[in-house]
């Protein structure tokens, strides 16, 4: 074993975040961590990571099969343990080669060896496949380079355990693949160095085994050969000695996407409040098995959606060009498409396709246009986000915590922040009626809190999808943006969502759907636009929606 | 725990207690009424910026050319009064007038051509102390024609007489009765049910005397606090008017920034500008309003300032934008944005009023008031942050 962790329990003022929960890592496997939001997995990821620190915990860790007591961050990288986190932390004015050598810069004589930092950089990049120059500023990274760089440079940080922590959740879907392929390759490397453990060597197979992913402290000079064999394709530069040289890494994959979790995870292990449930082989089990031990109860329909008629149009979008400010090309290409009461509009299409772009400038807050108009309940509509809610529009972002929430402030405070100018009396705030209406969403949408004065900042992923939800809702729209809902939020939240936009349409609103997850979009919708690179690729009924026919449009194969 | 929550929540008093007894214990003068009377007409001044300043900071914003604006505005009427023969009130709503117009003006730029509020104030600052010592020709100009009173020279000089002080705080002790004591008062004090549906009826009743017994005790302690200060001051002169001044804005900014939507939308941009856009908020108009309100704070303070000099000179003014800033981070204003609260930063400036006041009565010479200071507004926001990782 790599890495154990035995009966771990961890209290926190007023709640027991970790309920005895073990799990363990073998040497060069893919172990994936699933678990609805709350179920204790970053909990146990800042225990792995050192973040609380030993003392903090009961129960015991085992690195390597000796107890690790990990008192701070430091001591945890030093026993080879790399977290890559959600959100990123990068320097956007520092280069690739920068940020992979960060805090590590090779020296002579007391100055940084720039050259042979990029050259370095350089040679690692290539190594795993990846097209970034190592000149290129973080800033000028999108969200996936910059996370692949992320592992980039946790691998040569000499680390064995790779924690990554919702990965792809910014990535697009050939980002995804590169990501996936990278872990695979890792694995593949683990298995080659794997035969190298159970040489019959006896001076150097029990080390091996101990130090395994320690590359760097193997007696190479006696059965090194073996041990540390490059696999192929990942020699390139012919480095394998080098310090920076293949090594078996063993990673914990944290993903709400199940898709993912099958394709790469040898095990899974479900949390569920606190508790470890189980540890499943991922090649003898399924996608709904999984799910029922997260829940803790059978799922019979993941979307269920309850299609009702179609009433009036109540947004209708004409020959759309627009332009993003500051640029003459047009972004989005004659878009047209109506949204009617009671329907949900799915708009799919892959990242950068013109989706999120798309509802933003109709709602006020993206781009110039150049052509085309925008016409809510039948008068045109052009203008600022707050023209666009007072005439009954609704926008719930993508990025909740960057355009959805003060984070600082309370759950009262952003539930009605949208809709406080409504609620006053000679232009004071009308606290009672405040109060009511808050009162209301908070417990309809069945908020999980303290209270209504509890800071978001502090709430689960899906907890503070509903106060945008609800923010969105209190504004009494006709029509409801709804971009990746249910991106980063657990099954249940998820269900709760879906059981949202039911009641919503039956209610005679237009719900508009953007999702990345093409069974969300089939199982929610009843209408489907693909969007590719700004135009409409295609349009289909429910009926006609299968999976092929919407990704053929979303690459432009319609 | 608990000690240290209540040590966070009440450093600033605590503070002010401990420099207000290590000057009473060197100078019996200090707690005199005569120089208590002093201390609250420099108060009014510095409080009443950094209440404006406070309407800055929440968005995310600062305003540095203050003091210097305190100068030109100050300067511009009185050049008006003494010069040109202008009846006072007519100089002041001039006066008044220019500076919210330039205030405006100055957030426009800063929110149109999307330029740091830090660079364009630094102008200002300097622009307008030119400006002002243009006005003013580097002369002394008087607030008012040799020897006599007005309007302006007698914001500072004018005292309520002890009779009117008295029912000042009468009405002031009725009307927080009335807001805090009614049986319907304050819904925000129920809505912390945890089940958010509506509050238990029963458990709360228990809770709910218990609340009506603090909050009592609240008014109570208040309503001697103001009569004792009423009283104090009437042993002098009676209560200056600049305090009254000073409350009538620090109850407008209360007002404005936890019973008004702008209010709501000041914490808001400050917490969070982009969701601020995308909830429907008029950004640019709120902090473009946010300037032209410290426009109008600036004109008043510079009146006040001036005629507590009793005179424009070059210096009137100098380095207010400080003392400003300093008083809302004491007072536990986030220079991010979107965290303070108006009384904090009251207390703030009255720390800092006291210790230039008290250090001024020991006769502490000007290098090490300086000194002093910058060392109490490091020490203050070094614990503030200490006590807020907690």
């Amino acid at each position: 074993m790599l890495l154990r962790a035995e009966s771990i329990v961890k209290r926190f003022p007023g709640v027991t975040a970790l309920k005895g929960v073990s799990f363990d890592l073998r040497p060069g496997e893919i172990h994936a961590l699933c678990g609805e939001n709350g179920a204790g997995k970053s909990t146990l990821i800042k225990l792995l990571s050192g973040i609380h620190p030993y003392g903090s915990y009961e129960g015991e860790l085992f690195v390597g099969g000796r107890p690790a007591r990990f008192h701070s961050i430091a001591d945890a990288e030093a026993a080879g343990i790399a977290v890559i986190c959600q959100e990123l932390a990068l320097v956007p004015e520092m280069t690739a080669a920068e940020h992979i050598f960060l805090g590590v810069e090779p020296k002579r004589r007391g100055l940084i060896d720039w050259p042979r930092v990029y050259r370095q950089a350089r040679e690692l990049l290539e190594r795993f496949g990846l097209d970034i120059d190592p000149h290129v500023k973080a800033k000028d990274l999108g969200a996936g380079r910059r996370q692949l760089l992320e592992i980039v440079k946790a691998l040569r940080k000499e680390s064995k355990i790779l924690i990554l922590d919702e990965p792809t959740s910014a990535l697009t879907e050939t980002e995804t693949e590169i990501l996936l392929g990278i872990l695979k390759d890792l694995r593949k490397r683990a298995a080659l160095s794997g035969r190298g453990e159970h040489l019959p060597s006896e001076d150097c197979g029990p080390k091996a085994a101990a130090l395994s992913g320690r590359g760097e402290h193997l007696p190479s000079e006696d059965c090194g050969p073996k041990a540390a064999a490059p696999p192929p394709g990942l020699s390139v530069g012919g480095t394998a000695r080098e310090e920076n040289g293949p090594r078996a890494v063993s990673c914990i994959y944290i993903s709400h996407k199940l898709s993912e979790v099958f394709a790469v995870a040898d095990r899974i292990t479900v949390l569920r409040d606190g508790a470890s449930v189980t540890t499943l082989d991922a090649a003898r089990t399924d996608q709904r098995e999984v799910i029922r031990h997260m829940v803790g109860r059978d799922i019979e329909d993941l979307f269920p959606r309850r299609a009702s008629k179609p009433g009036q149009t109540l947004l209708r979008v004409s020959g759309l060009d627009v332009a993003a400010s500051g640029k003459d090309e047009p972004f989005l290409k004659g878009v047209s498409f109506e949204a009617r009461a009671g329907e949900v509009l799915g708009i799919g299409g892959l990242m950068g396709a013109g989706r999120t772009e798309l509802l933003m400038h109709i709602f006020g807050a993206w781009g110039r246009r150049l052509a085309g108009s925008v016409e809510l309940k039948g008068r045109p509509l052009k203008g600022r986000p707050e023209e666009a809610i007072r005439r009954g529009l609704a926008l719930v972002c993508e990025d909740r915590r960057r355009y959805g929430l003060v984070l600082g402030q309370s759950i009262g405070f952003n539930l009605s922040l949208a809709s406080i100018s409504r609620m006053t009396r000679l232009g004071l705030v009308d606290r009672p009626a405040e109060e009511e209406a808050n009162a209301r969403f908070f417990s309809s949408l069945r908020i999980k809190a303290p209270g209504r004065q509890a800071a978001v900042a502090g709430l689960s992923g899906g907890n503070q999808q509903k106060v945008v939800l609800g923010k969105a809702l209190m504004t009494e729209p006709s029509v409801i943006f709804l971009d990746e809902p249910t991106r980063g939020i657990d099954v249940g939240a998820k269900l709760e969502v879906y059981e949202f936009v039911n009641s919503l349409t039956e209610a005679g609103k237009a719900v508009v759907l953007v999702s990345s997850e093409l069974p969300e979009l089939m199982g929610m919708s009843d209408r489907i636009l693909m969007l590719h690179e700004g135009e409409i690729a295609g349009e289909f009924s429910r009926e006609e929606a299968a999976a092929e026919n919407l990704l053929a449009a979303a690459m432009g194969h319609a | 725990m608990q000690a240290k929550r209540l040590l966070r929540d009440f450093s600033a008093v605590l503070a002010l207690l401990l420099i207000g007894g290590v000057f009473a214990a060197l100078s019996p003068e200090f707690l005199s009424p005569r120089n208590l009377s002093m201390l609250m007409i420099e108060l009014s001044t510095t409080a009443l910026l950094a209440l404006g300043m406070f309407l800055v900071i929440l968005p995310g914003h600062i305003d540095l050319s203050v003091g210097s604006g305190v100068g030109l505005i100050g300067g511009i009427a009185s050049v008006l009064v003494f010069r040109h023969h202008w009846p006072a009130p007519a100089a002041m709503l001039l006066a008044a007038g220019v500076a919210v117009a330039v205030w405006t003006a100055m957030g426009s730029i800063v929110i149109k051509q999307k330029m740091p509020a830090f660079i364009i104030t630094l102008g200002g600052l300097l622009v307008f102390k030119g400006l002002f010592w243009l006005v003013i020709r580097n002369a002394t100009v008087p607030v008012s024609q040799g020897g006599t009173s007005n309007l302006y020279s007698l914001l500072t000089t004018y005292y309520l007489p002890p009779a009117a002080g008295l029912l000042l705080a009468a009405a002031a002790v009725a009307a927080l009765a009335w807001q805090e004591l009614r049986p319907a008062a304050g819904p925000e004090r129920r809505r912390d049910g945890a089940s958010g549906v509506r509050p238990a009826r029963r458990p709360a009743a228990a809770q709910e005397g218990r609340d009506f017994e603090l909050r009592f005790l609240g008014v109570f302690v208040s309503a001697q606090l103001l009569f004792l200060f009423v009283l104090v001051m009437n042993r002098f002169r009676g209560v200056p008017l600049p305090i009254v001044i000073l409350a009538a804005a620090a109850l407008a900014v209360v007002v404005l920034t936890e019973h008004t939507p702008f209010g709501r939308y000041l914490y808001a941009i400050g917490g969070n500008e982009e969701a601020a856009v995308l909830s429907g908020i008029p950004v640019d108009r709120v902090v473009i309003s946010a300037f032209a309100v410290m426009g109008a704070v600036t004109a008043a303070t510079g009146f006040l300032q001036t005629a507590y000099a009793g005179a424009s000179t070059t210096t009137v003014g100098e380095l207010m934008e400080l003392d400003a800033v300093a008083a809302c981070v004491i007072g536990g204003t986030s220079l991010k944005g979107g965290r303070g609260t108006a009384l904090g930063v009251l207390f703030g400036a009255l720390i800092m009023a006291t210790l230039l006041n008290g250090m001024t009565l020991l006769a502490v010479s000007p290098e090490f008031k300086f000194i002093a200071r910058g060392l109490v507004l490091s020490l203050a926001v070094w614990l503030d942050t200490r006590l807020n990782k907690a």
